[in-house]
């Protein structure tokens, strides 16, 4: 029995690189998931609860939104996305310094603990989105009016936080400290994302403010995409492009700088 | 083969730095069984980490032509909020094992009976090394890094794994850091001693125990 030792496959690159991702994601999926069923049940409470809550201060002062846009809907819908870059923010910057005991295996990569972890928190994030957009069709008869761009929308946001995520981690190997202000500074982010609100509302010269936020950009196409003319977006494709192109690369260079920075010794 | 060219190591600490390697030399062959002895401090683990690849060198070149694995002990490379089985089913995924093949040889070799199936920080010392010691002989490295894991199993487990190594001896190498002579001459064919920073081979593993001793 002992000499019958199980032998490996050999594998190209590429193949590795799939293995290794995936071997993590099960395990994410694992730690996260495996111990209680509750956390299931909180992450579609959170966005539930201030949807409500926020609806019905809307239906007691008696404001309704403008062209008959459903309330609970239109908030949901804009603050799921934005909750989704966040937890991929915060939950992807500890990705390094809460999964050093994975450091021990050389073929895993800082990038591949990003990737693993995210990966997972945007389709835990999708999932939420879609149980809320099935909601809305059932409730209020209410369909996406641009699905294909909304899931672009989604794409977007989790790639944002992505690389953002990429930044924080590599930067909290250099500067412990900043560990402690990567959730002050997504609190700050949320009421300047137009996450409950829509550039069109606001004053011109607040607009032009807002409009240097990327994730002002997506949470406006969001909202178009899903209630279609009844709202006046404020997009730039091409502008969220290139937030997403710069955050990334400069993310990925800044985890191989800080690879050869971390020390295992306890 | 693996190489270790003029490898330095210096660590940051609150009264300046400290140099814990300081010109290491190694070179190990397929088949090798090789015993490092050092005091406690001496920097063992920290050479180690350096033979895996999972931490960088100050200074100095490496050449890894075997598959090595990861540093064998303490709790190196597991998830303990997880039970045996799934970090048997982790080190499956990563390194390219067949799942099924893998559990079995693990809850065979480990022999952790019932406790296979609890979260191994429940485990005591000698479950965690055994554990350990049977994830990675279930994957086929060409080197095993072996970090005191095997002092802390008795002496039918000792047998098992150095039955393992005999096996495979014509293949895999084995390079075991101790502080303990008991256990490098147990299993090593050759050893070499760890101090202020370089490493000294002997070709006898008795003539090295002697001048570790002497120390």
């Amino acid at each position: 029995m002992i000499a019958d030792v199980p032998r490996r496959a050999p594998g190209s690159a590429l193949e590795a690189q799939v293995r290794v991702i995936s071997a993590l994601f099960m395990r994410e999926l694992l730690t996260r998931f495996g111990t209680s069923r509750l956390g299931y049940v909180w992450l579609i409470g959170e966005p539930m609860m201030l949807a409500v809550m926020i609806s019905t201060v809307h239906w007691l002062s008696g404001s309704h939104l403008p062209n008959d846009l459903p309330t609970f809907l239109f908030y949901g819908m804009g603050y799921v996305p934005f909750m989704m870059f966040r937890s991929i923010t915060s939950r992807g910057a500890s990705a390094v310094t809460s999964n050093m005991s994975l450091l021990f295996h050389r073929s895993i990569s800082l990038l591949d603990l990003m990737i693993a972890r995210n990966l997972m928190e945007m389709m835990v994030c999708a999932a939420i989105v879609l149980l809320f957009i099935l909601g809305g069709m059932l409730t209020v008869g209410e369909v996406p009016s641009d699905p294909a761009l909304l899931i672009l929308g989604l794409l977007l946001s989790a790639l944002l936080g992505h690389g953002l995520a990429m930044v924080l981690g590599s930067v909290q190997v250099f500067l412990e400290f900043t560990e402690r202000l990567v959730h002050p500074f997504t609190y700050i982010l949320m009421p300047i994302s137009a996450t409950f609100y829509m550039v069109e509302y606001m004053p011109p010269e607040a607009r032009e403010m807002l409009l240097w936020n990327p994730l002002v950009h997506v949470h406006e196409m969001n909202r178009w995409a899903m209630f279609g003319d009844r709202v006046v977006p404020h997009f730039d494709l091409g502008y969220v492009m290139i937030w997403v192109i710069g955050l990334n690369l400069v993310g990925m260079a800044g985890l191989r700088g800080a690879r050869p920075r971390l020390s295992m010794s306890d | 083969m693996i190489e270790l060219d003029n490898v330095w190591k210096r660590f940051e600490g609150r009264q300046g730095h400290r140099y814990v390697l300081r010109g290491v030399h190694a070179r190990i062959r397929r088949g090798d069984h090789v015993g490092i002895l050092g005091r406690n401090g001496a920097g063992k683990s920290t050479l180690l980490r350096i033979f895996a690849g999972v931490e960088a060198p100050t200074r100095g070149r490496i050449r890894r032509e075997m598959s090595i694995s990861w540093p064998i002990g303490g709790s190196y490379g597991i998830q303990s909020s997880l039970t045996g089985i799934a970090n048997a089913r982790f080190i499956a995924r990563l390194y390219g094992m067949p799942l099924k093949r893998t559990e079995e040889f693990v809850a065979d070799f480990s022999e952790l009976g019932p406790y296979f199936h609890e979260p191994v920080k429940t485990y005591s010392s000698g479950m965690m090394s055994r554990l350990l010691m049977a994830l990675s002989f279930a994957v086929d490295f060409d080197c095993y890094l072996v970090d005191e894991a095997l002092s802390t199993g008795d002496a039918r487990f000792a047998n098992k794994c150095r039955e393992v190594l005999e096996v495979r001896r014509a293949n895999a190498a084995m390079l075991l850091v101790s502080h303990n002579a008991g256990h490098v001459k147990k299993y090593c064919k050759t050893a070499a001693i760890l101090r202020n920073g370089t490493l000294e081979f002997y070709e006898d593993v008795d003539e090295a125990i002697a001048a570790y001793q002497g120390l």
